[in-house]
């Protein structure tokens, strides 16, 4: 269909509209006609994605004199695919109606690992040796040396990709990471270098957040993204946390141990260079002198990870006197790891500020904050000029070099905790050495600068009031939206008991007791009878997990289960989860059922959908507060209560019941869609607790619900099915208008009364 | 089959080669050729049968001729198309040639069941069905073998079973049990330390089907290193060792025992399946691909211990294996289903044809591209939002049902009936016009199966039905998944349910020798009384040999029976009195005996 908003013209490609897609489509308007920033909370299953892009497109459309370009970051890659194929849709609707003026160039950016073609590349195993073998082929060095050499291998499809130079590009469309690879593969281009390319050129890049918000990898990918951008944050609700993490860094034994290898092996190449090329390092040391950190020309396959301060913390002065020497350089990092080795040796929990472990480092190893500061920026050339190709292997270094300049760089809201053991497992000695950032806005500050809007959306932004101060910035628009429900389509319970009456929890003094376990196992028996296709279980952790169901196992609770669906498990293999998510639709798919167990905070629950008969029923057994003695928390609620006023409490709920609404929230996409939504716990109960849940959902809690034992919940649910199984009226009953047609949205646009139902 | 059609606009209609051409709209279903001319005024609208078809004629794609077809109808008219591609026309003809062949099938399938000839084939096939039915073979058995039935009798009322249909059905496959094998526990006899396994065909199948290390080392090691007893043996020795979960114990007896470290050590074959799979998965579940995507967890980055994940003990240690994994690798391969269709007992065919099938799969997987366009078909569906737009429609499989009772008795619980029509109702014209035409064959090819019924009867017996349903629940109580006869002593049970089937067997044969006009169905109907009147005794005894609390109820159930048998008696009799009275007067109209 196709309706105006204001002066915009919007191209939506389905027949009908939701009242809630049109109402986030006004306010997203208004908020890129203001050129600010908003925040949106909409609920799942409310098509988001396609509000979003429809708008955003349809305006980019509107205004061809100032073209806009949009910045899609998704938390995962396979969140990635999904809004790549309703983009497809999106835009082959738009070209049907526009022609070729509608035409975009839409692309998904990830790793070589996701998108290279060649195949003795991709045999590596990992990410990281993925990248290495990449750049053996690729680095400028090698390809100059082969030219003498001819048995070096090298990779045809990069090189292919360079010949064609400046013509080497991808015609207007939208590429998923399948399509990118498949072309690649036509023309015999590297799918990866081609994609980092057309960045520039793309009218839509969808890549996930970190290429944005972690500067290590947003130094190299997005540093040339004009100011004329959107940028979109989709599933938002955990972006403090991404955040904090991109300027995260910690040493372990084996990273001392793997950094010391690494510097034997430069000091060697150092000194093999000094016999054979010495005029190479004098290059670099008279570069260094002259204040080039780094040389400007670095072709694509030479650049590596970017430095991890952000761009506007990084000193732009020359590199200090006593590194610039390749050999100095070594020393100090030899000083710099047996002070974090002395370190390390504690027996106790320390906790300390940047500033204290910067001036302790320089009285006891003589080590500066300034030459800290440029550790990363002196490894970088140090690795070019030493040429060297395997970077998987010096990952160690790297990792120290990186906790250098971080602890170099930032005084404020980081903190040192260096800890012998997890406090979990205290016979095991693991001893760790953390930096960890506390202060979420750091990080997304250059982006929040940088762009014209941002916008920040997700279906569990509450209470949405919290998110501007935990990032500190002002929104011009921020609301959090309604579900306008053709029939009530979700059942949220809050089962406080079991059948026999006694109460059910994962506090921590009632979750190993067996009545529990048996209660938490009785219902699920009873649910997996009554529920047709696909349940969904979350745990609080994986240790609980793990141990419920060996506990379910012995007692044939089980047994009981699997006789009536078969059951799949999120392990922290990711292949093995993939697959059983994989056969897990399979099996809701052809008839036979499904049981879902994986954990709240896990993969799983940041991103797979439950949707339809993926998901009849999700089971959230236990509220998955965070590990509450963990050291970097508790430093972290600290820093919280003194900058932002935040209570620990208040936080430590806020987040529990985000993740919790999270993975309920799961198992709805549209209102044809329906699911029940059991909160196993006695203590969402709880006014305090309950109310931390997003209004789309307390408001379809009923009171009823709210203290159920299992023989009720059962019965409620059976209700629930047989209503939902009824055929019923898509576009809403009794005046309420759920589904918009077109005539309908001409009518309101005539009349111009917003009277829509909530 | 039935309402499929394929219709093409822009097409062009020429009645002979010169002729320019009329353009118009196509379409062809299993009946009728439709051609509509765009202008209406045009003449050249045209409907042929499709059964008139004779032959069919295309241009070839090769050739610099417009993509024609040529079809030449029965009556020796010829008439061509002109389509705008030749992809379009292919498949309009692809469907011509397909309603060729079903054209072909009923004509062949009536000359061989007029004929009475018996083929090899039929004899086979009332065999396997036999084989298939042991209810049907008791009954054969009851009545053919004593006599009571001549052969052709017994199978004259099941022309159904005999008729195409079930010749093409193949045969349903059976799925896996749920059921966990590791769950299978040993027994003991109480005294000693000795266990034992009881290990049936079925379970040795999952377990060769989920450890493909177990398979090939039985491949390897029996007969020529071990006997099979001693491989089993071997085996649950090595899962005991898992069960205990000291690590330290299995990794010291691995080393001691080759053959047994096989059991312990992590899958390899499984390792390279799982590599296999995951380049196939969905994308949009492919969270590997995550992984490869995640620089800010790159080696010791981000956060590790602030509590948002918990650790769990290493997993490392390779001769240590979860549940978890158990779990998932079973529900894998329930999932999958019984590849193989090989029935045998013998343990060494059954692990070398699972070998062949997973070879072939894999081979499958990297040849084929259609998975992968399966896969982004399959992502662009899930990508719209299902009621913003039309409904899709699905392609939907037909119900195998084996055995109906099966079905409608798990369906007791459900009391609410659905009218069968209600599925229907959205049916076009066509489909309906299908559908009566098919069924009307049906009934020419078999009979009617059942016959019409008064409404007033059957108001009749559904009332009493209702009756006795319910004062049955008044006995039993509102569980409304136990039925009567599942309280029944088993053997109880069968023979009453037995008595039913034969005594219907022998009324359906009773009933269809009237009016009786030969002297063979004279003595046909002598026979079936006689049998009749013994089952009638043999409910008698039945009735007096049951325990006094069931009785009751037994008699209710043999009840309606009794009566329709009586009513069968009461028959004959009437007719064997008039016939003596007719007999004996001598008249003979015209068309009676």
């Amino acid at each position: 269909m196709i309706f105006k908003i204001e002066d915009v013209t919007v191209y939506f490609p389905y027949d009908n509209i939701y009242p809630e897609q049109y109402e986030y489509m006004v306010e997203l308007k208004r908020t890129l006609d203001a050129k600010g920033h908003c925040l949106l909370e909409m609920p799942t299953g409310t098509g988001k994605t396609i509000a979003l892009l429809s708008l955003i497109t349809s305006y980019r459309l509107s205004r061809p004199d100032s073209p806009i370009k949009l910045v899609y970051c998704t938390r995962t890659v396979h969140e990635m695919e999904k809004t790549l194929a309703e983009l497809k849709v999106l835009h082959d609707y738009q070209v049907l109606h526009l022609g070729t003026q509608a035409k975009i160039l839409a692309i998904g950016l990830s790793s070589r690992k996701n998108l290279c073609v060649n195949t003795k590349v991709l045999a590596a195993e990992n990410r990281d040796s993925v990248d290495a073998a990449c750049r053996k082929r690729t680095a400028s060095w090698v390809r100059a040396l082969s030219t003498e050499k001819p048995n070096i291998e090298l990779c045809d499809y990069f090189e292919n990709y360079e010949k064609a130079a400046e013509n080497a590009l991808l015609p207007p469309g939208v590429y998923t990471l399948e399509d990118l690879r498949a072309f690649g593969n036509n023309r015999g281009w590297c799918p990866y270098f081609l994609a980092r390319h057309m960045v520039q050129f793309a009218n839509v890049i969808v890549y996930s957040y970190q290429y944005l918000l972690d500067p290590k990898v947003a130094g190299i990918i997005s540093k040339e993204l004009q100011k004329e951008s959107v940028v979109v944050f989709d599933e938002a609700h955990n972006i403090d946390n991404v955040c904090i993490e991109a300027l995260s860094v910690s040493v372990r034994r084996v990273t001392l141990e793997g950094a010391n290898r690494n510097l034997n092996k430069m000091k060697h190449e150092i000194d093999r260079f000094k016999a054979t090329d010495a005029g190479r390092l004098r290059a670099e040391y008279n570069r260094l002198v002259e204040g080039l950190a780094l040389r400007g020309d670095l072709s694509g396959g030479d650049q590596w990870l970017a430095n991890p301060a952000l761009p506007h913390d990084i000193l732009k002065e020359a590199v200090p006197g006593n590194i610039r020497r390749a050999e100095h350089f070594v020393h100090v990092l030899r000083r710099l790891l047996q002070y974090l080795g002395v370190r390390l040796d504690t027996e106790n929990v320390e906790k300390e500020s940047p500033v204290s472990f910067v001036s302790s480092l320089n009285s006891q190893a003589g080590i500066e904050q300034k030459t800290l500061k440029f550790c990363y920026d002196r490894l970088q050339s140090l690795m070019l000029t030493l040429e060297i190709t395997d970077t998987d292997e010096f990952l160690p270094i790297q990792t120290v070099c990186d906790f250098a300049t971080l602890v170099g760089t930032y005084a404020r809201g980081f903190s040192i905790i260096i800890e012998p053991y997890d406090e979990r497992m205290p016979h095991i000695p693991d001893p760790i050495l953390q930096l960890s950032c506390h202060d979420a806005s750091l990080a997304i500050k250059p982006v929040f600068d940088r762009f014209q809007s941002v916008v920040i959306t997700s279906g569990t932004l509450s209470p949405i009031d919290l998110y501007p101060r935990l990032l500190s910035f002002t929104p011009v628009v921020s609301r959090s939206f309604k579900m306008s429900m053709t029939r009530d389509c979700i059942c949220p319970m809050v089962l406080t008991r079991g059948s026999d009456q006694l109460p059910v929890s994962t506090k921590f003094d009632m979750r190993s007791d067996p009545g529990v376990v048996r209660n938490y196992g009785k219902l699920l028996v009873e649910m997996v009878s009554i529920v047709p296709d696909g349940v969904v279980c979350f745990f609080v952790s994986y240790s609980y997990m793990d141990g419920i169901i060996a506990t379910w196992n012995e007692t044939g609770i089980l047994k009981e289960i699997v006789q009536q669906k078969l059951v799949f498990i999120e392990t922290q293999d990711v292949v093995e989860t993939t697959l059983a998510l994989d056969n897990y639709r399979r099996a809701c798919d052809c008839g036979r059922g499904a049981v879902f167990f994986s954990v709240a905070r896990g993969k799983v629950a940041e991103g797979i959908d439950f949707d339809r008969h993926y998901g009849r029923v999700v089971v959230m057994y236990g509220v998955p507060f965070q590990y509450t003695l963990s050291k970097i928390l508790l430093a972290r609620l600290e820093y919280l209560r003194d900058t932002f006023q935040i209570k620990e409490g208040d936080f430590l709920t806020f987040d529990a019941l985000r993740q919790a609404a999270q993975c309920v929230g799961r198992v709805i996409r549209s209102k044809a869609d329906y699911g029940m939504m059991i909160f196993a716990d006695k203590r969402y109960s709880r006014h305090d607790k309950r109310s931390k849940l997003p209004g789309w959902i307390l408001s379809h809690l009923r009171d009823a619900h709210l203290n159920l034992s299992t023989d009720m919940a059962i019965h409620n649910a059976r209700e629930f099915l047989r209503k939902m199984a009824q055929p019923y009226d898509k576009t809403g009953t009794m005046g309420r208008k759920t589904l918009l047609t077109q005539e309908d949205l001409e009518k309101m646009a005539e009349t111009g009364v917003q009277d829509m139902a909530y | 089959m039935a309402g499929e059609q394929v219709e093409n606009r822009g097409v062009k209609y020429k009645s002979s080669i010169k002729d320019p051409g009329t353009p118009g709209f196509l379409r062809i279903n299993e009946v009728m050729l439709l051609f509509v001319p765009n202008d209406p005024k045009s003449d050249s609208k045209l409907k042929v049968q499709t059964k008139n078809i004779k032959s069919h004629k295309n241009t070839k794609e090769a050739s610099n001729k417009p993509p024609w077809l040529h079809l030449t109808t029965y009556q020796g008219r010829n008439h061509i198309f002109e389509f705008e591609n030749y992809p379009d026309m292919h498949t309009c003809r692809d469907f011509v040639a397909a309603l060729d062949k079903n054209d072909e099938e009923p004509k062949k399938a009536a000359v061989s069941t007029s004929t009475e000839q018996l083929s090899i084939k039929e004899l086979e096939l009332r065999f396997k069905l036999l084989k298939e039915n042991s209810e049907l073979q008791r009954l054969h058995k009851q009545f053919v073998e004593s006599k009571v039935l001549t052969e052709d009798e017994f199978w004259a009322t099941r022309k159904k079973l005999l008729g195409k249909d079930s010749i093409r059905k193949s045969k349903q496959q059976l799925g896996l049990k749920s059921m966990m094998v590791s769950g299978i526990k040993p027994s003991t006899d109480g005294r000693t330390n000795r266990v034992t396994f009881n290990l049936t065909p079925e379970i040795i199948f999952q377990i060769f089907a989920e450890k493909p290390a177990v398979r090939q080392a039985f491949i390897n090691y029996v007969p020529s290193k071990m006997t099979e007893k001693d491989f089993w043996t071997k085996y649950f020795r090595a899962e005991y060792l898992y069960s205990t979960k000291n690590t330290a114990v299995a990794a010291a007896e691995a080393a001691e025992d080759e053959e047994l470290a096989v059991f312990l050590k992590p899958d390899e074959i499984l390792a390279r399946e799982t590599r296999q799979k995951i380049r196939r998965v969905d994308p949009t579940l492919d969270m590997e691909a995550d992984e490869g995507d995640d620089y800010s967890h790159l080696m010791d980055h981000g956060i590790q211990r602030d509590g948002t994940m918990d650790v769990v003990e290493p997993q490392n240690d390779q001769f240590k294996r979860s549940l978890l994994q158990d779990l998932n690798r079973h529900a894998a391969v329930v999932l999958e289903g019984r590849s193989i269709d090989v029935d045998s007992e013998d343990t060494r065919i059954v692990a070398e044809a699972l070998t062949r099938v997973k070879q072939v799969s894999k081979a499958d997987g990297e040849t084929t591209k259609d998975a992968n366009q399966e896969r982004l078909e399959r992502m662009s569906r899930v990508a719209g939002m299902e009621d913003l737009q039309a409904p899709q429609n699905f392609p939907l499989a037909p119900l195998s049902i084996k055995d109906p009772r099966d079905y409608f008795e798990s369906q007791q619980g459900n009391i609410v009936n659905v009218p069968r029509g209600a599925k229907g109702l959205k049916r076009n014209v066509h489909e309906a016009y299908g559908l009566l035409k098919e069924s009307i064959v049906e009934i020419r090819a078999t009979g009617l199966s059942d016959p019409l019924i008064k409404p007033e009867v059957s108001f009749e017996v559904f009332s009493s039905l209702t009756r006795t349903i319910s004062t049955a629940k008044n006995i039993i109580g509102k569980n409304p998944r136990e039925s009567f006869l599942d309280r029944l002593p088993k053997s109880t049970k069968d023979e009453v349910l037995h008595h039913w089937t034969s005594i219907q067997e022998l009324l359906r044969h009773f009933w269809s020798s009237y009016p009786i006009t030969t002297p063979y169905l004279h003595t046909k109907v002598g026979k079936l009384k006689d049998a009749m009147s013994n089952t009638y005794s043999k409910l008698d005894a039945m009735k007096e040999s049951v325990q006094s609390d069931l009785r009751h109820q037994v008699s209710l159930l043999v009840r309606p029976m009794q009566q329709a048998l009586d009513a069968a008696f009461q028959h004959y009799e009437a007719d064997l009195q008039r016939r003596t009275a007719k007999s004996s007067g001598g008249e003979r109209p015209n068309g009676y005996v």
